[in-house]
């Protein structure tokens, strides 16, 4: 094998080792008191509140474009009244919850890092540390878990969006009520459905927590670095979303949830 | 409210004044690159001493060691009768709490205003302080360093000499016993630094503080320094007031006084 593929390899398996080492962490400090609840609030409200205005958007065109492109296809086999359905199914089950992440992953991830990155190359961390504060607690445990609980909450709310999108969207043709289209769409729906692609978004938050601040609270060689932060957080955490929802899928197929 | 006044010489040293900082055949290198190589220091309770050396002879890294943001490879660090580098966390921060580092940087947490950043290592240790015991310790600090009105303006708005006032401000909200001044007049200019130099030296007759300055500021060395020692290839070359060392012939010497 080659050197350079060799060198490429134990890098990898040391970033490996190093996310793992900072999950381990992030597991052993945060349940610990003291816990940093206005910290988290702050967090909470960076994270859900100011990315809704994007994640909405998003999810508004998402609904609306997945509607009228799926359109002509089921026209085809005379099956247009399965759109709210065929809709509702792609959006909950995979469409919503992946996209919604990869738009966190971009905003947040990169925003994290960037943010961690620039603390860490000005000695901002090392001030909250000689301060008496652990900034462990203070900056990872409560960007991580405002991460995780953020990305579900998001996510259902870009869901809706969508759904709601989707109904505009069978109207510029059809005219079909309100009561009608829901109807459909929660027919069409099964605990199955729901259930495991909730649950993936709490995986799908915190690894873009975890990233972001792993490749934050571990930059170097100055602002050079706090730049390579950002971008390998969004790279990094954009990845492991695809692999987190590939590893779901599996799971719920051997649980009988499909 | 007590202002500092200005004070031109060091307040001299009980000779019977008991050892704060006691270090011990310290040694820490980075790879191949050995820093420190059994040095040795000791602070007096009271006392300005300043440590000269030149870049990257590893002055930094001493006080690093000091409180705890780098581990030695082998010595000993004494704060308090407490060796560092053996502490826990808990036993660390509370150490810490009795340490003022002021970073070369500033590191002042720029999300946050200059009241926020003063706040923030009161709220971590004082939790029990109403908001005007608060608020009066802020405008103590602010006072001292002769900044009141920069109280709500963030780091971004400040000029670098303002930022390490601030950064001193910071440090001395929690009343330290020691502080850690790491190169205070890097970046400044002669007047600037000099205001600097004067205000390390009111802060040690106003609150009889015991303090490293790390510099190789020779004007600086001069107005704060009880004793100055000069950090040579790892080691303590020699020790001396100002004057003497001023006046050494040693060609390892002379050129720092040049």
């Amino acid at each position: 094998m080659p050197k350079k593929s060799v060198q490429a390899f134990k890098e990898f398996l040391l970033e490996v080792g190093g996310i793992s080492d900072f999950t381990i962490r992030f597991f052993r400090e945060g349940f610990k008191p003291r816990y940093e609840w206005a910290e988290f609030g702050r967090q909470c409200f960076i994270i859900g509140y100011k990315t809704l205005p994007l994640v909405g958007v998003t999810a508004f065109i998402m609904g609306l474009v997945l509607t009228v492109q799926s359109r002509p296809t089921l026209e085809e086999f005379g099956a247009e009244s399965y759109l709210p359905a065929m809709v509702a199914l792609s959006v909950i089950r995979e469409i919503g919850p992946v996209i919604t992440a990869l738009i966190c992953a971009g905003k947040i991830g990169s925003s994290i890092g960037a943010e961690l990155g620039s603390m860490k190359v000005t000695e901002q961390i090392d001030a909250m540390e000689v301060s008496g504060t652990n900034p462990f607690k203070y900056l990872v445990v409560t960007r991580v878990a405002a991460c995780t609980l953020m990305l579900p909450l998001l996510v259902i709310i870009a869901d809706l969006i969508s759904l709601y999108a989707a109904y505009i969207g069978v109207n510029i043709k059809d005219v079909v009520s309100v009561d009608l289209f829901f109807s459909q769409v929660f027919n069409s729906l099964v605990f199955g459905d729901v259930l495991p692609a909730l649950i993936k978004t709490y995986f799908f938050g915190f690894a873009i927590g975890i990233i972001g601040c792993y490749k934050g609270y571990n930059s170097m060689k100055g602002t050079e670095g706090v730049g390579i932060a950002a971008n390998s957080a969004v790279v990094v955490s954009s990845l492991l979303v695809f692999i987190l929802d590939l590893i779901a899928v599996q799971i719920a197929e051997i649980m009988g949830l499909t | 409210m007590e202002t500092i006044l200005t004070h031109h010489h060091p307040k001299p040293v009980d000779p019977n004044a008991t050892s704060v900082v006691e270090i011990k055949d310290l040694y820490k290198s980075f790879g191949s690159n050995d820093v420190l190589r059994g040095f040795n220091l000791n602070l007096k309770k009271g006392e300005n001493l300043v440590v000269l050396g030149k870049s990257g002879s590893g002055k930094s890294v001493l006080i690093k060691c000091m409180v705890g943001l780098l581990s030695p490879d082998k010595g000993i660090v004494e704060v308090f009768g407490k060796n560092i580098p053996k502490l826990d966390r808990d036993e660390l921060d509370h150490i810490r709490v009795k340490i003022g580092f002021l970073f070369q940087s500033s590191a002042l947490y720029d999300s946050m205003t200059v009241r926020e950043n003063l706040e923030f290592p009161l709220r971590r240790h004082w939790i029990s302080k109403t908001r005007e015991e608060v608020d009066e310790l802020v405008l103590e600090a602010l006072d001292n360093v002769g900044l009141k009105d920069a109280i709500d303006l963030m780091p971004s708005e400040l000029s670098g000499g303002m930022r390490k006032r601030i950064g001193l401000a910071r440090t001395l909200i929690l009343k330290p016993d020691i502080i850690l001044y790491d190169e205070p007049t890097t970046g400044l200019d002669p007047i600037t630094s000099r205001e600097i130099s004067n205000l390390i030296v009111d802060i040690q007759h106003k609150y009889n503080t015991s303090s490293i300055i790390i510099t190789h500021d020779m004007a600086c060395a001069k107005i704060v320094s009880n004793r100055v020692i000069i950090l040579l290839n790892g080691i303590k070359f020699i020790e001396g007031t100002y004057d003497e060392l001023n006046n050494s012939t040693d060609p390892q010497i002379k050129p720092f006084f040049e």
